[in-house]
């Protein structure tokens, strides 16, 4: 799709302003849309793990796959393992593999990409997952799949804080409801793109 | 009662005063008061209403198991009613209310109804009023429904606001080792040692300080100090103002937080309560104990309380309840208060009813000052709005004889005491008559529960201490940490046993002596309930009400169970206790729902043309979850000239419809082929790449579940499109059948339904609109694209792109995907290109227009009840091959002739309409569930009339000539019809061919 002209709407379009916001001046929750998110899935099967997992892992220049609900980041790639037969690879292009291997799908359009990070980010978080976002349950570089809202989002924890995958129809709404959230927190909405 | 406050003492800060108002007149107290301390410290005495009688009520305990200062907080929206003034926080500008009165609680004209309250004895009113005799004799409830209203208008516990809820509330969520509810001498000790073993705590208290009982003491404790300074460098989280209201599987709780209720003007931010679900591994319940009154003549009136709430207003909050105070007990705890109020400056007379006297305690308050009487306690206490005396019995060992009358100010009763074992009991243990302490203790449970301190009966604050490091124990050896041993102390530690005491009446003596004091229960209810044969503890509780009201029975369900009992001739044991159920305190609604009200009432799920939509003036519409344009107005039209235009265009040149919401699976694998080939009833083996095929699913009886279109795209590569409303449940369905089922299959099945933005461009003019937006129009022409045919090409930027020449309109017609990013940049360009052409956006309701004209079927048609044969698609089975629903579909009643086929219906008159959800009836016949029914209506631009879709006995074959009748009997039509092939529309498909 690199050819393509026109720029990509983000399901936050119109409703994504920038600035701080809440109840406190500290920037206790950040939240920051990565956008033009690019990201493949490849499912595979248990007989061809063996054979997928050299050409995947030298994306990330590592010798095995993450564990599943684990990932693999090097620089501005990563691999997570959303499934145990399937790997989410986020900016990058997937490798070419035979379809009795595995099979790829582009789904870079299917989520809205939140970076959530700050210090009160895991209880804002807490707020609507039910999921234990303890350091000893919920480490760098964990993955899971969860409901947010009764809606299946997925989450991931990385050096920058929590990365939230929202799927693309329901963002705005979900959104909505982490603004209101986090406001009584304190916040800011930024961009690095 | 004359309370007052004191100079020094309690843990309340003098050097501030808070302003507050008590039924519209200013008061004050002080940061760390209660509603209730900073009224007694006031000197307010008649706080309350009761429910039934309307009789005086004043402050009876300092917790959360008050009885008579309940009251109604705040104005507006914000009123709230039935908040306990005993465990409300004190702050500025607060105001409350007395409730259940008119026009107020010192002048309640309500109180008339006490004059009668001998004739107003449980049952009263049901027995009186259904069935009124002599006019409803044997019919029934007919006058109940009349009296009904006026009946509860004159009860009742108090109003809550009709306006909207102004506040928020919140959800969440929480991890822990081990939850410790109860912050008091057992709690904290339990804590220190399980956070001490490196678990990971939480510590909640429904108070606004922790300590608890530690609390209550004259002096702190040092192991006060020493407990909270560990368990605070432990690092062990604390959440005060929270209640465990609940206890579920799996050791996880429910909690309630309560925000913003103790601050003047909190930040609109904030939620006012936090409904929170915390998973533990381990829980400990430290949860205390309750005291308990007994009955005896009027012992509701303001002016007594237990005993140990004159000791908390005393010692945390600097109140000195009454100055000539009587305390009525059973047992060795009133005996320290005794002392310490007797110190505080109170004349204290202590009556006990135990023949012998715990030696020291009863030295100890002697030489405090204290009168000490035995074999003595309350008859009846005398006042108008509040005690002025006090009459007295002794008991000979067989029965109680009346003995002097006492002036007073004050009576504190301790009848014993409760330990508070809801949440345990909520968990199914079963509740265990102690009777060497007087009280249910909880029962054995095999979940990683532990209860501690006086919640097992355990009366030694040092006790308990041990107790609550016992149960830390036994949660860091069950979390598999190393753990030293230790010794649970076991219950009681009074020095002299207690005397069961529930009621103290004189024989054949009547009096109105309460029980359950919310829900005015007296004990002469409890002796009726068991005169009318209420004898199990179930009924006794519907029959008398008891234990029914905001406190659960947490003081008066014993009372009355022991009533019971002896009135059953068995002991309690014997007669048993109801089971608890959550919530043990009352919960706001508003907490339940958090933040799903309103606009996230349901997540709301917008397609990539949402926005589009709305600024090229679409009304829109939800369907299920998605937020769908409905129609597209322009200059003021109604949604009917809409839709009618609309749908007009489509079939005259071109209309772009948002078809997003469309359900979409990427179906991939080499048993790909295979796997749809079982799913669908018609053949998918031989689909070539770049075709389509309409496929139709069944559920495993037969009956269809869902239709669609399916791509293929490359040799093992499909694009499956669902309805909207199934699309979840056909990717659980296909995923079911993957994981389960056929494991063998070499197929992923992946939703990509958010990744893929649709348009359905549909009329004559279609193929133009694609040419002139796509970057290569000559590859859309009719040869390259036609009908079924399938393509992955670019529109014009470069937007990558899949056609598929399909059509729901009946129209030639084509579905347009992009990546969802894009889904605007595609509108842009196919509206300007229909646009030019005089083509239209149409929504929804021109869709379901050309789908019934068509007569395509929807969810409406398929409701589940539907088969193939019925739905007019029999052809669709391919007896070829096996599929799923293929041998249940071919059941005898399946298959019957006579079922309802889908049909197409023309009103006779066309100038007639009907409606949709009428009964399709014989003309000759019009009654029953008649010969079928209509799924779905719509005035027809093709036909100029109205037209349906629906089902009748038999298909329209068998209606050749027949009349029938749309039945409508709610909306009172009834309209000629005719019956009619479902295929209205283009029948031989000429149109949509192309």
């Amino acid at each position: 799709m690199g050819n393509v002209t026109v720029k990509r709407t983000s399901a936050l379009e119109g409703h994504y302003l920038l600035g701080h916001f809440g109840d406190h001046p500290d920037s206790n929750i950040i939240f920051d849309e990565r956008k033009d998110l690019m990201l493949h899935q490849i499912a595979f099967w248990p007989e061809t793990v063996d054979r997928i997992e050299p050409r995947l892992t030298g994306l990330v220049g590592k010798n095995s796959l993450p564990k599943p609900g684990k990932s693999i980041v090097e620089g501005e790639i990563a691999l997570l393992r959303i499934e145990p037969l399937k790997i989410w690879i986020i900016g990058a292009s997937p490798p070419q593999f035979k379809t009795d291997e595995s099979v790829k799908l582009d789904i870079s359009h299917s989520r809205t990409h939140l970076r959530v990070s700050g210090v009160d980010a895991k209880k804002l978080l807490n707020s609507y997952l039910p999921i234990d976002l303890r350091e000893s349950s919920f480490p760098i570089g964990s993955v899971i799949s969860s409901a947010f809202h009764h809606v299946g989002v997925t989450l991931w924890r990385t050096e920058a804080g929590y990365e939230l995958f929202l799927p693309r129809g329901f963002a705005l709404s979900l959104w909505e409801l982490l603004l209101e959230g986090a406001a009584q927190f304190g916040y800011d909405v930024i961009t690095n793109q | 009662m004359t309370s007052q406050r004191l100079t020094s003492g309690g843990c309340i800060n003098r050097d501030k005063t808070i302003n507050f108002t008590w039924d519209g007149r200013k008061m004050s107290g002080h940061p760390g008061d209660t509603l209730a301390s900073a009224l007694m410290a006031n000197n307010e005495q008649l706080v309350g209403r009761s429910f039934k009688y309307h009789r005086a009520r004043g402050i009876m305990s300092a917790g959360v198991e008050e009885s008579g200062a309940i009251v109604t907080l705040g104005e507006g929206a914000k009123r709230d009613s039935n908040i306990k003034a005993t465990t409300q926080e004190l702050y500025d500008e607060l105001s409350a209310y007395g409730q259940n009165a008119w026009p107020n609680v010192r002048f309640d004209f309500g109180s008339i109804s006490n004059l009668f309250s001998r004739f107003l004895s449980a049952g009263f009113y049901y027995k009186t009023f259904m069935g009124l005799p002599p006019f409803e004799w044997g019919r029934g409830t007919g006058m109940w429904m009349l009296y009904e209203k006026f009946i509860r208008g004159a009860a009742g516990m108090g109003k809550a606001s009709h306006a909207p809820d102004p506040d928020s509330y919140e959800h969440g969520h929480i991890f822990c080792d081990v939850l410790i509810v109860g912050s008091g001498p057992a709690g904290l000790s339990a804590a220190t040692k399980v956070s001490e073993a490196g678990l990971d705590v939480l510590l909640i208290e429904q108070d606004f300080n922790i300590g608890g009982d530690y609390l209550n003491q004259s002096v702190p404790p040092p192991q006060f100090t020493e407990l909270l300074s560990k368990i605070k460098k432990a690092g062990v989280r604390i959440m005060t103002r929270t209640t465990a209201f609940g206890l579920y599987d799996y050791a996880t709780s429910g909690l309630l937080e309560r925000v913003t209720d103790h601050i003047a003007k909190p930040s609109p931010n904030l939620p006012r309560h936090r409904f929170w679900t915390v998973r533990s591994k381990f829980i400990i319940l430290a949860t205390g104990a309750l005291e308990r009154h007994f009955a005896f003549g009027s012992n509701d009136l303001p002016g007594i309380m237990t005993a140990t709430a004159a000791k908390t207003f005393l010692h945390r909050f600097g109140v000195l309840s009454g100055k000539e105070i009587i305390i009525s007990t059973n047992n060795d705890s009133a005996y320290d208060i005794s002392i310490d109020l007797s110190n505080a400056g109170a004349s204290v007379e202590l009556l006990d009813a135990r023949h012998e006297l715990p030696h020291k305690p009863s030295n100890m308050a002697k030489d405090a000052g204290v009168n000490i009487t035995p074999s003595c306690a309350a008859l009846k206490a005398y006042g108008s709005r509040s005690i002025s005396k006090l009459g007295t019995a002794t008991f000979n060992g067989t029965h109680w004889t009346k003995n002097e009358t006492k002036p007073c100010d004050l009576v504190l009763i301790s009848g014993g005491w409760n330990p508070v074992i809801n949440l345990i009991s909520q968990r199914g243990s079963k509740a265990l008559w102690d009777s060497q302490s007087c009280c249910f203790l909880p029962g054995d449970t095999n979940e990683p529960i532990q209860v501690a301190g006086s919640a097992i009966g355990i009366w030694d604050i040092s006790k308990c201490e041990i107790s609550g490091e016992a149960a830390g124990i036994t949660a860091i050896k069950t979390l598999g940490k190393p753990y030293p041993k230790i010794t649970n102390p076991e219950s009681g530690g009074w020095s002299k046993p207690i005397f069961p005491l529930y009621e103290v009446k004189l024989p054949e003596k009547r009096q109105k002596s309460f029980v359950d004091f919310q829900h005015d229960v007296t004990s002469d209810d409890i002796r009726l309930a068991h005169q009318e044969g209420f004898i199990s503890v179930e009924h006794l509780k519907r029959y008398t009400t008891l234990g029914m009201a905001t406190d659960q029975g947490k003081v008066g369900n014993v009372i009355g169970i022991a009533l019971m009992a002896e009135a059953l001739e068995t002991s309690i044991e014997g007669f048993g206790t109801t089971k608890f159920r959550p919530p043990y305190t009352p919960i706001s609604l508003g907490a339940l729902s958090g933040r799903n009200t309103k606009n996230h009432f349901r997540p709301l799920r917008r397609t990539p043309m949402d926005s589009w939509n709305l600024n090229h003036n679409a009304s829109m519409i939800d369907a299920g979850l998605w937020r769908r344009p409905w129609f597209f107005p322009r200059d003021g039209e109604t949604i009917a000239e809409a839709y009618i235009r609309e749908a007009s265009t489509v079939r005259n040149s071109v209309g772009l419809c948002d078809v997003t919401s469309l359900g979409k699976i990427a179906v991939q694998g080499p048993d790909a082929t295979e796997f749809l080939n079982r799913i669908y009833t018609n053949p998918f083996a031989k689909l070539p790449v770049g075709k389509a095929r309409y496929g139709i699913m069944l559920r495993d009886d037969g009956i269809v579940m869902d239709d669609g279109t399916t791509w293929r795209l490359g040799q093992d590569n499909y694009f499956m499109t669902t309805t909207t409303a199934n699309a979840a449940k056909v990717m659980v369905w296909l995923e079911e059948l993957l994981q389960i089922r056929w494991p063998d299959l070499r197929v992923h099945v992946t939703s990509v339904s958010e990744q893929w933005a649709g348009c359905a461009v549909a009329g004559p003019l279609s193929r133009k609109v694609l040419q002139a937006t796509t970057e290569s129009p000559d590859l859309v022409s009719d040869q390259n694209l036609p009908f079924m045919g399938v393509m992955e090409t670019k529109l014009k930027n470069s937007i990558p792109c899949r056609i598929a020449r399909i059509s729901f309109s009946g129209e030639m017609a084509s579905e347009v995907y992009v990546p969802s990013d894009y889904g605007p940049c595609m509108m842009d360009l196919l509206w300007q290109a229909a646009k030019s052409f005089g083509g239209c956006l149409y929504g929804l309701e021109a869709l379901g227009t050309l789908r019934i004209e068509k007569g395509h079927v929807t969810g409406a048609e398929l409701d589940g009840r539907t088969t193939l044969e019925d739905a007019g698609l029999g052809k669709m089975a391919s007896p070829n091959k096996d599929f799923v629903g293929n041998v249940l579909r071919k059941r005898p009643a399946m298959m019957e002739p006579d079922r309802a086929r889908l049909i197409g219906i023309f009103p006779e008159n066309l100038k007639d309409t009907f409606n949709a959800g009428a009964i399709l009836c014989n003309a000759n016949e019009i009654s029953g569930h008649g010969e079928g029914w209509i799924t779905a209506v719509t005035y027809s631009p093709i036909f100029g009339h109205w037209i349906g879709l629906g089902f009748i006995s038999g298909g329209h074959e068998k209606w050749l000539g027949k009349n029938a009748i749309a039945a409508d009997p709610t909306r009172n039509k009834n309209i000629n019809v005719k019956i009619v092939s479902p295929n209205m529309y283009d029948p031989e498909g000429e149109k949509h061919y192309g």
